[in-house]
């Protein structure tokens, strides 16, 4: 996981496929990359088997964009869909046992460091709610506890999309599936609360109708993951096929659901903020008479 | 046959907001030519779609018509929209991409 390991081998340049010289000559990888030039570059998520219009994709297409470093990330799943379309990308992946995927992830972001020191390697977890909040609740939760260094991300479908339909633990009280047909009993568990209480230096919520919002979210949790301790986002990624929503209407879901009960939050510690501020110039997070000084 | 996204150049170029470009949930699908609204005396470039690549979903339909509203994306079969983009025919530049127009049902 270098820059090297995205260039041709000698001589085998005119035997490669046009996407992975695309990916070679006009990728991400070592360039620094924004939201807003999509379109214009080869991105490091390839074709993949998800459904036409899933929101999750698009949430996971922005995250690939977002990463600080590409050529530097190893992405971790697990089960569910998601891993569907984060195995399809230029970017290592590894897949965890269902549920194992923070586990998995302790220990490969603890052997990157003793391996490559002070460089930074990425590790980011993306995984479902159902592998996350439910299957890999221990793990997930023990990760944090132990202040292992990498980003959680959850991609919040509300539902075990995968397999039919039924209830997952972020599913919301009284919710109605294919295999929970009397309603959900409980409520949605409150894994924002938990992340901050097992001590979780960067906890966001975001929904991909403001890719751009995305885009800050996964920088500031990834690089805050490299020195400072664990980060979580959860990520409204509805599924349309359990859900019934139209395709076309995926992002309106995601408008309404944001204003309804998926508001955008941000937590950050005072020595994340400091971190970012110091050292990847966040100027929003600069002391305010600094801040001020700064301006003039 | 089936449905995929087709973006009128001429109303896209007029003024480029890249909307379609950050919400379609496909890697590659729909590019942006910096050149292409120009060529044709239009103030920005526009966005194109890599149709071989497009899933008919229409998000960003929606997006262009509701959050930009723009009016510059339809949904029309793929065997009746004429020559237009392929991934094979997309060449990446700096800060640009450029499609080779091309029939879609015979590749060439």
């Amino acid at each position: 996981m270098s820059l090297d390991y995205v260039k041709f081998a000698p001589g085998f340049e005119k035997f490669m496929p046009k996407e992975y010289r695309d990916m070679v000559e006009h990728g991400p990888f070592g360039k620094k990359i924004t939201v807003s030039q999509v379109g214009t570059f080869k991105e490091i998520l390839e074709e993949h088997p998800m459904c036409a219009g899933c929101a999750m994709t698009l949430f996971i297409r922005l995250a690939m964009i977002a990463f600080p470093n590409p050529e530097d990330t190893i992405t971790v799943g697990t089960a569910g869909c998601g891993r569907l379309a984060i195995s399809q990308a230029a970017v290592p992946f590894v897949y965890g046992n269902y549920g194992d995927q923070n586990g998995v992830a302790s220990g490969l972001s603890r052997g990157l460091r003793l391996r490559f020191g002070d460089q930074p390697k990425d590790v980011v977890v993306m995984a479902g709610d159902g592998g996350m909040a439910d299957i890999g609740f221990a793990q997930t939760l023990h990760s944090w506890f132990r202040k292992e260094k990498f980003t959680t991300i959850m991609l919040d479908n509300e539902v075990y999309g995968n397999t039919g339909g039924q209830e997952s633990g972020m599913t919301n009280r009284n919710q109605v599936l294919k295999m929970a047909p009397l309603g959900k009993k409980f409520e949605k568990m409150d894994m924002l609360g938990m992340a901050k209480v097992a001590g979780c230096a960067y906890v966001a919520t975001v929904v991909p109708n403001n890719p751009r919002r995305v885009e800050s979210v996964i920088k500031k949790a990834v690089l805050v993951a490299r020195e400072i301790g664990p980060t979580y986002i959860q990520a409204y990624t509805s599924c349309n096929i359990e859900y019934a929503i139209p395709t076309d209407k995926v992002m309106e879901d995601a408008k309404t659901v944001e204003t309804d009960r998926y508001k955008f939050s941000e937590y950050i510690t005072d020595e994340a903020k400091e971190y970012l501020s110091q050292l990847y110039g966040y100027r929003e997070y600069l002391p305010k008479p600094a801040a001020k000084m700064e301006s003039k | 046959m089936y449905l995929v996204a087709n973006i009128d150049a001429g109303i896209c170029a007029a003024t480029s907001c890249k909307l379609c470009t950050q919400y379609c949930p496909e890697a590659n699908t729909i590019l942006y030519d910096n050149e292409m609204g120009r060529e044709q005396g239009l103030k920005y470039g526009s966005a194109y779609v890599a149709v071989d690549r497009c899933k008919g979903c229409a998000q960003c339909v929606w997006v262009c018509d509701n959050m930009a509203k723009h009016n510059a994306i339809k949904m029309e079969m793929i065997d009746q929209i004429g020559d237009t983009a392929l991934t094979e025919n997309v060449t990446y530049g700096e800060k640009t991409s450029r499609a080779v127009l091309a029939n879609p049902v015979r590749g060439q």
